[in-house]
């Protein structure tokens, strides 16, 4: 089962929130799309979803077109950022209400929910209301619902935003557990690039409603097509020199290093970050980040330099890669 | 001024002429007439036995408005609650404009429509059948209760519907399953109010049923005053509106809670 | 789809609302009463000219003014006190609060009777307290110069729980920290109320304003059953005259003449008792809109 989309968009008014978006995702990969906020993501799901009309292009899933088939027909396992359990259900009855709608028998229901509670761990809170829950509980019952579906496709809508860091990073290798082991095609949409590499396959950066360019996480950290993705992905931001004739040069921070020779610079800040330590430098080329181990003694006036191999070029006026 | 003398002075205003009325109800017609004299017969129970063994006793209008009420109230819930759901899925402007028509309709005083609702009635034949009065007030009451239940539909998070179509449920699934429990205690503000308007509704009940057996509670008080102006019977009427106002004195006193969140969300959103 | 869910609601709202308006319209250029069968003939404009020059409808337009000014004025001010009295915090409020709004929910007939007898002459408390205290009986519900004032009296006994009810749910969204900021600058309660309280509540006010003049405009229940529009017409409202002409002399054309004319002049009244107070209540800059558009 594979879902491909083509020349997708959406508009509203005058107004196109998506456009022209290409996206092949294969049995068991996991695409992440990621962007600022307001780029389109969460809108790209819910086209493919189908709870939002599209106004161009073709969703296919399994060889069928399904564009314009009602969200209800899709086979669509969906997990929000807000979990959308009701309140007023039990964690039984949450799980039980789409097996009963599609008319699942009474003793296979009850035979299927316990089943998937256990997968999740959560086989004694059945008869717990959600606000009962912790948030981490919570997200694992919504990602039951999906589950119990039995969906196509797996869309997953910031579905770990609401939860702690710490959480977080305990629920990652759970996520991959559960929903990518299934061989369908997830797409994930997050904010946050450090879960975006750590669960999928590929990435896809959109950027006002258009996807910039869909990787591999490596291929997008070392060979971003644009200036927008170099300076998204990789925290420290990524060090942009003076444009020259056009062509804006581009250094990540932990490329940087300490030289006899090369850029003066003086420190101006610095921050501690544990197993590493950040500087902020200033040069005749701009402000600079440099990425370093922090048992190095720090000058207050430096000398830094860098490979050419770890230089990415810009184009100044489209941003794109040279 | 205290605040304790305040709070002293608002339950004398609100409450004392309903007090009258019970003290009244309780007494004898020799002691209406003079008060400060006293008699050997002071308190007497014969207002009340009059009013009940009238004809048509007096629990017959009771149990009309009842009648009226109850089915204009689920009459009403039933247009309202599909409408309320469907403005939020039309065009932002052309809902916001239906919002605004609302609020003006609900700001107009109903009682100028009498005469052309006099007019249907006679046309389509509905005069005196109290079942039939339930159009006009379930029609009357449409506005609020659009608009109350519509506030409700919009605090709840879109997530929520969301995921039930995913799930495959149908909009009357979704009204089953989602909406109608959550939306329950709205929905409890919005009858309440409604079954307030149609019980204490006048005009329309005077123009619409003129058989004294079928009359409504306030048409039905309004014509034993009616009936003569300067030798009325007081302890009669007392009685009358005593029995009268039990039923909603304790309608306040138990639905306190969903009156006043009615009433307020209707006025923060409004 | 959707549609279908609104279109019960809308023919309902149409056939109630929006179509006797187009009757009324209709019909108030006809003469349509007993003299012609109770069929609607068309007059051209002389249901129009009649009603500028009847005596009755300018008296009773008049009298419905002051009826709905002065107890719309009342209302709100007595509204006002009573919101900020419940406002406050102490042992008892929920209790009074249920109370107090016992008068709104009772149905105007049943009290308008039981106001009767309270300003009955002579057997009423009123009347014995006015011989008590040496006035003498004023045969308040005989006397026209009494007897409005008594419709009024009533009135606002019946619907100020409403409007201070409305005005208590806008005096709980000021945040507490806007009158502790004034007040560190120095500000007393009366400043408070002036800066603070009136403009963020004015929304509020706005809503109970309109709602209750709308309402009180059309004042039918209270006055017939109170005073019968007596003593001498003196307390008619125009509703009830209305009433009387389509009921008592069957003339529905000029009925419907009265009701048009009514329904434009309640929303003129309404457009400028909107625009009157936005100019009378100061703005603030955190109080937005509820119906302000």
């Amino acid at each position: 089962m594979t879902l491909q989309i083509q020349n997708l968009g959406r508009h509203v008014g005058q107004q196109w929130i998506v456009r022209h978006l290409n996206l092949h995702v294969e049995d068991g990969e996991c695409v992440a799309l990621v962007g600022p906020s307001g780029c389109g993501k969460s809108s790209t799901l819910r086209l493919i979803a189908g709870l939002d009309p599209v106004s161009e292009g073709e969703i296919i899933l399994n060889q069928k077109n399904i564009s314009h088939v009602s969200a209800s027909q899709r086979a669509v396992g969906m997990v929000f950022q807000s979990y959308a359990l009701l309140p007023h259900l039990s964690v039984f009855a949450n799980l039980e209400l789409g097996l009963r709608v599609r008319g699942v028998r009474p003793s296979d229901r009850q035979q299927r929910i316990q089943a998937m509670l256990e997968l999740v761990q959560l086989q004694d809170r059945a008869d717990v209301l959600p606000a009962q829950l912790s948030g981490g509980q919570r997200q694992r019952v919504a990602l039951a619902r999906a589950l119990l579906r039995d969906p196509d496709v797996y869309l997953l809508d910031e579905p770990m935003s609401n939860l702690d860091a710490q959480l977080r990073e305990e629920l990652r290798p759970e996520l991959r557990r559960l929903v990518l082991d299934r061989h369908k095609p997830v797409i994930h949409v997050t904010h946050d690039q450090h879960e975006a590499m750590a669960i999928a396959d590929r990435i896809a950066v959109l950027h006002s409603g258009r996807i910039q360019q869909v990787a591999t996480p490596t291929d997008l950290y070392h060979l971003p097509e644009t200036l927008f993705i170099a300076k998204f992905i990789g925290r420290p931001q990524i060090n942009c020199l003076r444009p020259k004739d056009g062509v804006i040069t581009a250094v990540r921070p932990e490329s940087l290093f300490f030289a006899k020779e090369g850029l003066p610079c003086k420190l101006m800040s610095r921050e501690w970050l544990g197993s590493s330590q950040l500087l902020y430098l200033e040069s005749p080329e701009g402000s600079l980040r440099l990425s370093c181990s922090t048992s190095v003694d720090i000058p207050e006036s430096l000398i830094v330099s860098w490979h050419r191999s770890d230089e990415h070029y810009f184009d100044e006026d489209s941003g794109r890669r040279l | 001024m205290n605040r304790r003398s305040l709070v002293g002075l608002l339950l004398l205003w609100s409450l004392g002429p309903l007090l009258w009325q019970v003290y009244t109800s309780f007494c004898s017609d020799q002691a209406l007439i003079q008060p400060f004299v006293s008699h050997d017969q002071r308190w007497t129970l014969i207002h009340y036995q009059s009013v009940l063994n009238a004809n048509p006793p007096f629990w017959r209008y009771l149990v009309n408005s009842l009648i009226v009420g109850i089915s204009s109230t689920f009459l009403c819930l039933l247009l309202a609650l599909p409408a309320a759901y469907a403005l939020n899925r039309i065009p932002r402007q052309l809902s916001a404009l239906s919002r605004l028509a609302l609020v003006g309709a609900a700001l107009f005083p109903y009682v100028l429509l009498f005469l052309a609702l006099l007019e249907l009635a006679r046309a389509l034949n509905l005069g005196n059948q109290l079942l039939a009065l339930s159009l006009p007030y379930a029609a009357l009451s449409q506005p609020l209760a659009i608009l109350l239940l519509n506030n409700a539909f919009n605090d709840l998070p879109p997530e929520l519907e969301d995921a039930a179509k995913l799930e495959g449920l149908s909009l009357f699934q979704r009204f089953r399953w989602i909406f109608i429990p959550l939306i329950s205690p709205a929905t409890a503000s919005t009858a309440i109010l409604v079954f307030l308007f149609s019980w204490n509704e006048y005009p329309i009940a005077l123009t619409w049923i003129s058989d004294s057996s079928k009359l409504t509670l306030p048409v039905a008080m309004a014509r034993i005053a009616g009936s003569s102006i300067y030798s009325v019977p007081y302890g009669a009427y007392a009685a009358a509106t005593v029995l009268g106002s039990i039923p909603l004195v304790l309608l306040v006193l138990i639905f306190q809670k969903p009156i006043v969140s009615g009433l307020t969300s209707g006025a923060v959103k409004g | 789809m959707i549609i279908f869910l609104l279109l019960p609601a809308l023919l309902l709202l149409l056939v109630v609302f929006v179509v006797p308006l187009f009757r009324y319209a209709w019909l108030s250029f006809h003469a349509d009463s007993v003299i012609t069968g109770l069929i609607a003939i068309p007059n051209g404009g002389a249901n129009w000219l009649r009603l500028l020059q009847d005596l009755r409808y300018w008296q009773d337009l008049g009298q419905t003014l002051r009826f709905a000014g002065v107890s719309v004025g009342l209302e709100l001010i007595l509204a006002l006190c009573i919101a900020l009295l419940l406002d406050q915090r102490w042992r008892g409020r929920d209790v009074v609060r249920t109370l107090a709004l016992i008068p709104w929910a009772l149905p105007t007939t049943v009290m308008a009777l039981g106001w009767r007898w309270i300003f009955n002459t002579p057997y009423g408390p009123i009347d014995h307290f006015t011989k008590i205290a040496g006035i003498g009986s004023l045969n308040i519900l005989g006397d026209p110069n009494f007897a409005w004032i008594a419709t009024v009296w009533a009135d606002v006994w019946k619907t100020t729980p409403f409007a201070a009810l409305i005005l208590l749910a806008g005096l709980q969204t000021i945040p507490a920290d806007l009158y502790e900021a004034l007040r560190l600058e120095g500000g007393n309660a009366l400043i408070c109320l002036r800066r603070i309280t009136l403009p963020l509540l004015r929304p509020y006010i706005l809503l109970a304003l309109l709602f209750r003049l709308a309402q009180s405009f059309g004042v039918f229940d209270l006055i017939q059953v109170l005073t019968g529009g007596g003593p001498a017409s003196t307390t008619e409202s125009i509703a009830l005259y209305a009433y009387w002409n389509a009921l008592r002399f069957l003339d529905f054309g000029y009925s419907s003449t009265i009701i048009m004319a009514s329904f434009v002049l309640i929303s003129l009244i309404c457009v400028i008792a909107w625009i009157g107070l936005q100019v009378l209540i100061p703005t603030h800059p955190k109080s937005r809109g509820v119906i302000e558009l």
